[in-house]
């Protein structure tokens, strides 16, 4: 496993009152240490922190699941969760997903039944359904829209977005 | 005008070209980049509709922790208000004085180093106001009416003979309530002064509208803006304009000298980015016992904000649709102390077809008519107030083919005549006949030394897939795989492309790149006139085609060369070409601009203890014109038609009726379908390329939303006798 030292954020810029929390985010297979404020979420250490921006902001009500990473193998929305709760913890974004270039399968699939249009919300369907696949919970198409149906597609993708994941399913 | 010839790659269903970036996570979103030294903004709104900001204090929020400056409208520059623009005048420019005028008007914007402590400073600004009461109702006495607000009022023939001919009137009074866009994307604006030059990120439809704007309000020459949007988190009209918000950031950033970025929370995309406003339509139809239209008189109704423009003709459907001698349409706005509506996806067009062809539904029943039938036999075969033949019109075909895949013959006439088990069964159907849109494009093109070519417009792809089929169609007239050809958008250093937007785009910059690939190829012919060595020498341009990479003499692919050996035996790095396309003129053509066309057929399973109400299939046939990627086309239509169901059973953004509060601005209380509200559906493309432009698309981004609420409605009418005239439909309504 790689160890980053991230900079923390200079001492001068420091806000005397917001306290601050030392945390080390084990992220895709490597530990960043951070300094935070308290009420950095996981979504915006993820993105503003650690420049990855692959899981997106939607609501940050935990209401549209553009955010969902997984963590010890469970979707998160991580908006809805404090960066300084999940030290030890094994985080996953989408950034993990294809190695060398090489697209994972349900990647490969979302791209082959076009199951996305602005593309926004994909990073957070893909990891929503590899998650579904690894949960047990894709086995049925009644299993499926019911178990996407956190992860909202405002430009209507759903049907395609099935289509992909039933791929994926029916080769594994 | 050489009309493009059917090849290889235009047509295909290819995957898009921008996949692989937008399934990795790699599209960068404007509120995906960051800068060194970037501060954060955060706004105050302000919590009344109407009245004045009695006094603001900024005292706390300057002092917290990290913050840069608070700008109100005690402190903010007098600011030029944006231009006239393609879509009306600009929305107002903000902090300019102390007056509201509707509920969530930014009130201040709050600079600080992290998005945190913006946020937290935000919340300590203080305001006091002297309210007014406040107009918020589409009815409200005191409001002022606009009378033909877009000049698109029509009549024809005498309607009241019309009526007095009618064996049979149906009239109804129809209301739609406000929707909010709610692109995925929280919008976002990131913007960094270097001088007196300007950069900007942001979540827009239309670079070039961003430009020009910022240009005016703040006195700057447009060639020192630069404005980019190569990846924006969808639309839905809500990235058109060049908001409020995007001015404080442009000028929060000159104010604290750093890039500034400003990220939407979810309940300010309710109140800032302009909303779908609300009608109240009467409709009243008449027709002959054999079911011939005789008179359609359409009256709408639209809310509208204070002092700013919206384009809602909701009648003017009306006009156009059907081949009755009898017509009268008119529109109005209502203003009111609500948030600056904006166009969103078929504006005017998801609203007034739903009142129209619920009416014609109606008339059906009335007459005893097969709805099928009576759509056919109404049919508009020439336009019916222009008077000329349509550029293309296979609504016909859209009608029968529609049917015959959805298995229309085999619905039972009766209301409530069909069940499967504790199921009440409705079949229903909308015709939709989607206006032309067309506005001035341009587009380069270059072929390099490498045989590999670059075209770009400042256009976006808001997830329309414009990169992808912009790629294929240059592929396509340069005669190059599309694995050689980059197309490129969403720089306003590009040449300019007007916004992403009624269903035009596609047809203005596909015409741009067809002139300018034409060009291209032109000038390497120029370059090999008195080239003895050129097989091509004194060629004209249509004495060639393209393939594989060579310019070739037609019909004889061994009078050749390729762009690779013309550029390396002149020297030349590339060659470059710039194309431009002006919208056809129906006068010069001699005919009717069509738009698209489309029929919806929906099945709706209602249980009438309950109130469910399930849509069970959807068939959309749709003729937009030359279809050039079936796969995202399709994909189009499939959104559009979402976008309907949503419209029908869904959306509803509800007003507090005292202070003017967005009640339900959360993700968690404003409706939209989920993956299991949706079903499967089917989209058939039907018809040929249109005859008015080179390209001969039609833009198929609108024509899927529209006539879904109709035929949803209808459905339900047939499953259960009951007519309903009001947007969303809940469960309340279907209660048995």
């Amino acid at each position: 496993m790689k160890h980053v030292e991230t900079e923390a954020r200079p001492a001068g810029q420091a806000p005397p009152e917001a306290p601050h929390v030392d945390v080390t985010l084990n992220v895709n297979g490597t530990l960043h240490r951070l300094r935070l404020d308290a009420r950095v979420t996981l979504l915006d250490a993820l993105r503003d922190h650690l420049g990855l921006t692959g899981a997106k902001k939607g609501c940050d009500q935990g209401a549209c699941g553009a955010c969902t990473v997984m963590v010890d193998g469970r979707r998160v929305v991580s908006c809805l969760a404090l960066a300084a709760q999940y030290e030890g913890r094994e985080i996953t974004t989408v950034e993990s997903l294809s190695v060398d270039g090489e697209l994972h399968p349900m990647q490969a699939a979302f791209a082959r039944h076009d199951a996305f249009q602005c593309g926004y919300c994909t990073p957070g369907q893909i990891m929503s359904a590899v998650c579904l696949i690894a949960e047990g919970r894709a086995n049925s198409e009644e299993d499926i829209r019911e178990f996407m149906s956190g992860n909202i597609c405002r430009c209507g993708a759903y049907p395609n977005i099935r289509a992909a994941i039933r791929e994926v399913t029916g080769e594994g | 005008m050489t009309t493009l010839e059917t090849g290889r790659t235009v047509g295909a269903g290819l995957d898009r070209v921008d996949a692989p970036l937008k399934v990795t996570g790699d599209a960068q979103y404007p509120n995906d980049y960051s800068y060194p030294g970037m501060a954060h903004a955060a706004l105050v709104r302000s919590t009344i509709a109407a009245g004045r900001i009695r006094s603001i204090d900024v005292t706390q929020a300057l002092a917290a922790p990290g913050v840069l400056t608070v700008i109100t409208h005690l402190t903010a520059p007098k600011l030029e208000r944006g231009p006239m623009t393609l879509l009306g005048g600009s929305p107002p420019a903000p902090l300019q004085d102390d007056r509201i005028l509707h509920y969530g008007q930014h009130i201040a914007i709050v600079v600080a180093e992290t998005a945190e402590q913006a946020r937290h400073a935000a919340r300590l600004v203080r305001a006091e106001y002297e309210a007014a009461e406040a107009m918020l109702d589409l009815n409200d006495p005191r409001a002022q009416i606009v009378e033909n607000p877009w000049g698109l009022d029509t009549e024809r023939g005498d309607v009241d003979a019309g009526f007095a001919q009618a064996d049979v009137v149906v009239e109804g009074t129809f209301t739609t309530p406000d929707n909010t866009n709610n692109p995925l994307g929280l919008m976002a604006t990131i913007a960094f002064w270097h001088g007196d030059s300007l950069t900007v990120h942001d979540s827009t439809q239309w670079p070039h509208n961003v430009r020009t704007s910022l240009a005016t309000i703040f006195k700057i020459p447009e060639s020192g803006i630069r404005v980019l949007a190569p990846f924006v988190g969808g639309g839905f009209g809500a990235g058109l304009r060049v908001w409020p918000h995007v001015i404080l950031t442009v000028l929060a950033a000159r104010e604290v000298n750093r890039p500034v970025k400003l990220v939407l929370t979810r309940p300010e995309m309710f109140t800032s980015v302009g909303h779908r406003p609300n009608s109240v339509q009467q409709i009243k139809v008449g027709a002959t016992r054999g079911g011939d239209l005789v008179a359609i008189e359409h009256h709408g109704i639209s809310s509208v904000a204070m002092e700013d423009d919206d384009y809602e003709p909701v009648s003017f459907c009306s006009a156009v649709s059907y081949a009755c001698p009898n017509v009268l349409t008119r529109d109005r706005q209502a203003r009111l102390n609500i948030p600056c509506p904006g166009s969103m996806r078929a504006p005017a067009e998801g609203q007034g077809n739903f009142a129209l062809e619920s009416a014609i539904d109606e008339v059906a029943h009335a007459v005893g008519m097969d709805p099928l039938e009576i759509r056919l036999r109404n049919y508009a075969e020439q336009h019916p107030f222009l008077n000329l033949p349509w550029s293309s019109k296979a609504l016909r075909e859209c009608y029968l083919q529609g049917a015959e895949r959805f298995g229309w013959s085999r619905r039972t006439p009766e209301p409530g005549s069909m069940r499967d088990g504790r199921w009440l069964v409705g079949y229903g159907l909308a015709g939709v006949s989607y206006p032309f849109y067309q506005v001035p494009c341009q587009a380069r093109a270059s072929v390099r030394r490498d045989g590999s070519a670059y075209v770009r417009s400042a256009a976006t792809d808001i997830g329309t897939g414009t990169y992808t089929v912009m790629t294929q169609l240059a592929a396509e007239l340069l005669g190059l795989d599309i694995t050689r050809v980059r197309f490129d958008l969403g720089d306003s250093d590009m040449p300019y492309a007007p916004q992403a937007g009624g269903s035009g785009l596609t047809g203005a910059l596909g015409n741009a790149v067809h002139a300018a690939c034409r060009r291209l190829v032109r000038e390497f012919l120029d370059v090999v006139r008195d080239d003895a060595a050129s097989p091509l020498r004194r060629a004209a341009l249509d004495e060639v085609t393209v393939t594989d990479g060579r310019i070739h003499r037609v019909g004889d692919p061994g009078q050749g060369e390729s762009y690779v050996d013309i550029l390396a035996r002149h020297s030349l790095e590339e060659l470059s070409a710039d194309g431009r396309s002006t919208p056809p003129q129906a006068e010069e053509l001699g005919m009717a601009l069509s738009g698209a066309f489309g029929a919806k057929f929906v099945e709706v399973r209602i249980d009438p203890e309950l109130g469910l109400l399930r849509v069970a299939r959807v068939v959309s046939a749709i003729d937009g014109g030359r279809i050039l990627n079936e796969k995202t086309a399709t994909s189009q239509i499939i959104g559009g038609t979402v976008g309907g169901i949503s419209q029908a059973l869904f959306e509803e953004t509800a007003t507090d009726e005292v202070t003017g509060r967005i009640a339900n601005a959360t993700f968690g209380d404003y409706l939209m379908p989920v993956n299991a509200d949706v079903p499967d559906m089917e989209v058939l493309f039907v018809g040929g390329p249109d005859r008015a432009t080179a390209v001969g698309t039609k833009g198929v981004g609108e024509v899927g939303l529209v006539g879904i609420a109709a035929a949803i409605g209808n459905a339900v009418y047939h499953a259960t006798g009951r007519r309903l005239r009001s947007l969303p439909i809940t469960i309340d309504q279907l209660m048995l």
